[in-house]
């Protein structure tokens, strides 16, 4: 397969599809059980549970919102079922989707006056009719320029920082230069690298904004009175050899690469051009990804040293080692084997031609590992407490 | 690295502590510095991706790798020793004292 070509659905707004799912998407935890009955009615449906949804305040209830839209919107949702207890929030999540011509349709418990079996039984047939019309869309032929690609690293050791990161920069180099998008978040990972990453701001401002968002994050974790070290670094990263978040930041941002820097996204926010971008979000993995495709990341590169099995569940994310015994160790689990770059026996340039050709592949519908064995999942991250 | 003939890498030329890319018993260990395989002599074994000195270095001095401060020394490093969590201390994050 040509390296600049995927094989894709094409959306009225915005970037293409790489799957083309039916999202079940619960906005609120009261209706997150009814939500997983009219999933388990609809096989091949993608279920997004929120556990909460209520009870926020100010800048929590603001990004937990923004990122329950941003997944509603998502590229690779060919039609979204947004299920609710009042008319009113499910209604604003399910205009979001209108707006950018995503086939979409409402069922809450106001409209079953409280039943929540009703509720499930009207999810079930308007989910089956969205699926019914889904069905009938195509791939099409679309330039890779289309790619949005979220890059994670997760139980990183000192192979990631040597390999499989600077892997990930490079393909991140190969997508920007092809007109497509990338972003890079863990804004505590960035600790210690502060340097690196500001030298590649495309502006001063850029710059700022990127060790400001670095220094408030370091503030707030020092404010919690615990020392970093064994939480992150974590026990499997110290294990591998990383001893400080300052060595671990400074592995983890080559999985940027090499071009400049865009913009710094806050958390679930879409990038307004192509091009290379930071988030400002959460280190944990499964939050951060989620962060991503909220952003509207149609696939993900996920780097790991010793392996690391969550995935995703909208974007298909492809997991990318280095060690030696990784990829052998979990066959059905590792996407790409870059051992082989850190034995000297290939060339990084060579492997990251090789990843590009296995994006291409897998935006064009061959299933990653996570896909196949879905493990993986969404996780909104919390910015306050409940009230 | 059997291919080139050196087992561990500086990532960066200036930097204090070599990465070694298998497990390595202690003993002579070719690193690769640049263009460049440079010779040193390992106090310990040294388990992949794990880190060892170049150089002494002093209680409280950096320790630079990637060519960027990763931390200071808290203690005594010899040179050719294990740098991990025991005698390496990161500057950042840190709870007050």
């Amino acid at each position: 397969m040509s390296a600049d070509v995927i094989f894709a659905y094409s959306r009225p707004k915005g970037r293409a599809g790489v799957r083309n799912h039916l999202l079940i998407l619960s906005v609120v935890g009261l209706t997150s059980p009814a939500a997983r009955r009219i999933h388990q009615s609809l096989p091949g449906s993608k279920l997004i549970a929120a556990a909460h949804g209520r009870g926020q305040l100010g800048e929590d209830a603001a990004a937990y919102r923004r990122q329950l839209i941003g997944l509603a919107r998502h590229p690779n949702n060919g039609a979204a079922l947004i299920v609710g207890a009042d008319r009113r929030s499910a209604d604003a999540v399910a205009q979001a989707v209108a707006d950018i011509g995503k086939p979409v349709e409402v069922v809450t418990l106001d409209d079953t006056h409280e039943d929540a079996l009703m509720l499930a039984d009207r999810g079930v047939r308007a989910g089956a009719r969205l699926t019914h019309a889904l069905g009938r869309q195509r791939r099409e032929r679309l330039p890779i320029a289309e790619l949005f690609i979220g890059v994670e690293c997760g139980h990183s050791d000192a192979t990631s920082g040597l390999v499989a990161n600077p892997l990930a920069g490079a393909l991140c180099d190969r997508l920007v230069d092809r007109g497509a998008a990338a972003v890079v978040g863990e804004t505590l990972e960035w600790l210690g690298a502060e340097r690196a990453l500001a030298r590649r701001a495309a502006s001063q401002e850029v710059a700022d904004a990127i060790v400001a968002s670095i220094l408030r994050r370091e503030a707030a974790a020092a404010a919690t009175g615990t020392d970093l070290t064994g939480n992150n670094p974590g026990d499997e990263n110290i294990r591998g050899g990383l001893s400080t978040i300052e060595e671990k930041s400074l592995g983890a941002v080559a999985k940027a690469g090499s071009r400049p820097i865009r913009g710094l996204l806050a958390l679930a926010e879409e990038p307004q051009e192509n091009g290379l971008y930071v988030m400002d979000g959460p280190a944990f993995s499964p939050e951060s990804l989620t962060g991503f495709a909220a952003s509207g990341a149609q696939l993900m590169a996920f780097t790991t040293g010793p392996g690391n099995s969550f995935c995703n569940a909208l974007a298909p994310t492809i997991k990318i080692s280095a060690h030696p015994e990784t990829a052998r160790r979990l066959p059905e689990q590792i996407d790409f084997d870059a051992s082989a770059v850190l034995a000297g026996k290939e060339r990084l340039e060579h492997a990251a031609d090789r990843l590009l050709a296995l994006v291409c592949e897998v935006a064009s519908g061959a299933p990653t590992w996570g896909e196949i064995l879905g493990e993986s999942d969404e996780t909104p991250a919390r910015l306050g407490q409940s009230f | 690295m059997s291919e080139g003939g050196w087992s561990a890498v500086l990532i960066h030329p200036d930097d204090d502590v070599a990465v070694a890319l298998r497990a390595l018993e202690p003993g002579a260990v070719r690193v690769r510095r640049g263009d460049a395989v440079i010779d040193a002599t390992l106090a310990e074994p040294i388990a992949l991706g794990h880190k060892f000195a170049l150089h002494d270095i002093a209680p409280g001095e950096p320790v630079r790798k990637y060519g960027d401060s990763i931390g200071v020394a808290a203690s005594a490093i010899k040179t050719g020793a294990h740098v991990h969590v025991h005698n390496l201390r990161s500057e950042r994050a840190r709870k007050a004292d």
